[in-house]
């Protein structure tokens, strides 16, 4: 970046700000965050220090390795699924949905949860899937099953479920916009060239919303990757993720250096994630 | 025009006022407690007596004190941790020694309670005992066959799925006596690897960890678990009086109970030190241990308070006078090696 003389003060004036702001709370609270996981855990507190101790515990002790595979399964399973009932979505809404008062009132209530509390929605699962909940009572109603099943709460299933219903509209607001972006003409055209509109979703549509697709994945596995509180309402006993493991070792384990090396190992891998989807983006990017 | 202009500097001026309010408040009160300390039939009569403002944070587990504190003082006056729990606050310097002449009523304290060894450390006081009880188990009858009296009811693979307990490093101490050991806050290495394999083999059969009496009442409500530990006294009289067509009966295992007592501790350097030991005294006169036993189900610490404000079947049932019955139980204390079970217990959770 090149800064014309003449325009420093206003060139300051403009991003001072957000740049003291991003230094004060990102940066500064990264490097503590990171000099923190070399101190050491001493009753009743800690105390500053430089040693592994912490992440030789990360990585000899089976539980945290554990607990990180999981999660990224569930963060896994979660993406895959969102893209499954997200992509239909946003193409309904890019493309079948003719009417733009119909086109703006559904794309409305794909966000509008967004607005609603997150605790209240995780909580209305709970009232859905439970032992008595709705699902339940409609599959006894319909003579399905004879006695309440629990097999739909207080499991892994239950947090997808959860997870996926909470950040859906992060899958379907990028791939939304991706598909609306693209020039109706090449669509045209790929039709009047003969090709079936299942070829012309395979070979014009879908390559095109890649883009979208991918920033849509990212975004709903790290949010999934990072989420504590689905576990705690609707998981069962095999359900603790990585963030839940972060929340006790900075709570009940008060034990901030265990706690941050961890945290430092999960930014490492959330830094991973978004390199490579940038890097699958630039690979599979077709400029038009 | 001028009208509007004062209009909008009237409302602009009540805004900044009203978020400022919080912060020129003056003889406020911040407590971290336990759910059911702090209900409008406790805080409402104080508040009116003193002008004292309450507001209170609640705690899911002992362990949540420490950390709250560490995170910045200045929040809470007073914290009301368990006996077991009182150590590592006091050695840790998050609160101030009790002067306890600005406590009316503490001399009436069981002095079981308020002369305990964490309480009188270095020649201080640190806290001053507030209301105990124990931690029994809790089943459903018309779901569990027979009457249970043993903590194996919660190991019964006939009740696979059916099973809560609570998410606390104290699912050790019960494990460990069920397996037979009695020194169930000093185990050895090897009894505690006993103790973390026993508790995840009992995973299969635990449908959710609780984390708060008001999560364990909705498991029972709602028929996903039949028992559990339990907090005694609260979570039976709440599930109860939802009339749920069944009823929920609490028992003490032949393996014994768990005791706990809590006490108000006074954070340091806490700028409402005045409320904070008007709130203390308040808590020792019987409005205080009366409204605190109504509204828990659990036990007085100050027999003379309540001497009047209970009735004898009441009394009888809060075991008031009755301070046998503490050795009845197992007090808790803080175990020697707290990082150890802490990280067992987390180990626990963590497995599949």
């Amino acid at each position: 970046m090149k800064l014309d003389r003449r325009n420093a003060p206003g060139f300051l004036a403009l991003f001072s700000l957000p740049l003291i702001w991003s230094l004060l709370l990102l940066i500064v609270p990264y490097l503590i965050m990171i000099s923190v996981g070399f101190w050491l855990r001493k009753y009743p507190t800690f105390v500053p220090d430089f040693q592994f101790a912490n992440y030789a515990q990360i990585f000899t002790d089976p539980q945290y390795i554990g607990v990180i595979l999981r999660t990224a399964k569930i963060a896994a399973c979660v993406t895959v699924l969102a893209t499954i009932l997200g992509y239909p979505l946003a193409y309904l809404l890019a493309f079948t949905v003719r009417s733009p008062g119909l086109r703006n009132l559904m794309y409305l209530m794909v966000i509008v949860p967004l607005w609603v509390s997150y605790l209240l929605r995780a909580y209305t699962w709970k009232t859905i899937l439970g032992t008595n909940g709705v699902l339940n009572s409609f599959l006894q109603s319909l003579g399905l099953i004879d006695a309440p099943l629990d097999i739909f709460l207080y499991n892994q299933t239950a947090m997808v479920i959860t997870l996926t219903y909470i950040f859906i509209p992060f899958m379907v607001m990028p791939i939304f916009s991706s598909l609306e972006n693209i020039p109706r003409n090449l669509i045209e055209a790929s039709e009047d060239l003969g090709i079936g509109p299942f070829g012309t979703f395979l070979k014009v549509v879908l390559p095109l919303s890649w883009g979208g697709i991918l920033a849509g994945a990212t975004v709903t596995f790290c949010l999934t990757f990072g989420d504590f509180v689905a576990p705690v309402l609707v998981g069962g006993p095999d359900g603790t993720m990585i963030a839940n493991v972060l929340q006790n070792q900075f709570g009940a384990a008060l034990n901030w250096p265990l706690g941050s090396a961890l945290a430092t190992l999960v930014l490492l891998l959330v830094m991973a994630i978004l390199w490579l989807s940038s890097r699958l983006d630039r690979t599979a990017r077709i400029t038009l | 025009m001028l009208k509007s202009k004062a209009l909008h500097h009237l409302v602009l001026g009540s805004t900044i006022l009203s978020c400022m309010a919080g912060a020129i408040q003056a003889s406020e009160l911040n407590l971290l407690t336990w759910e059911g300390y702090a209900t409008p039939e406790i805080t409402g009569p104080f508040e009116a007596a003193t002008s004292c403002k309450v507001t209170a944070t609640y705690v899911g587990s002992n362990d949540d004190f420490a950390p709250k504190l560490a995170a910045g003082g200045g929040v809470y006056d007073i914290v009301v941790p368990s006996l077991d729990a009182v150590p590592v606050l006091q050695q840790a310097g998050f609160v101030q020694p009790i002067e306890t002449a600005k406590v009316t009523g503490f001399d009436t304290i069981y002095p079981e309670f308020s002369k305990a060894a964490s309480l009188n450390a270095d020649g201080s006081v640190w806290g001053v005992p507030l209301i105990w009880g124990s931690v029994s188990l809790l089943y459903r009858p018309d779901k569990i066959q027979g009457t249970p009296d043993s903590i194996g009811i919660l190991f019964d693979p006939a009740y696979t799925g059916k099973i809560s307990m609570w998410d606390d490093k104290s699912s050790i101490y019960w494990a460990a006596r069920y397996l037979g050991y009695n020194n169930i806050y000093d185990l050895s290495d090897e009894q505690l690897d006993a103790v973390k394999a026993k508790l995840i083999e009992q995973k299969p059969l635990v449908r959710k960890y609780w984390t708060s009496a008001g999560e364990l009442t909705e498991l029972m409500a709602n028929d996903e678990v039949y028992a559990s530990n339990t907090w005694t006294g609260l979570t039976s009289k709440d599930v109860n009086a939802l009339k749920k067509g069944f009823e929920v009966v609490e028992f003490s295992p032949k393996e014994k109970s768990e005791g706990w007592m809590d006490s108000m501790m006074l954070v340091k350097d806490t700028p409402n030190e005045d409320c904070a030991y008007k709130f203390m005294a308040y808590m020792q006169a019987a409005e205080g241990q009366c409204a605190i036993a109504a509204a828990t189900g659990y036990f007085p610490v100050n027999p003379a308070a309540v001497a009047g404000c209970m009735d004898d079947a009441m009394k009888k049932d809060r075991q008031v006078g009755n301070i046998d019955f503490v050795k009845s139980l197992i007090m808790w204390e803080q175990p020697a090696r707290l990082d150890k079970y802490i990280e067992v217990w987390n180990a626990v959770k963590a497995a599949p």
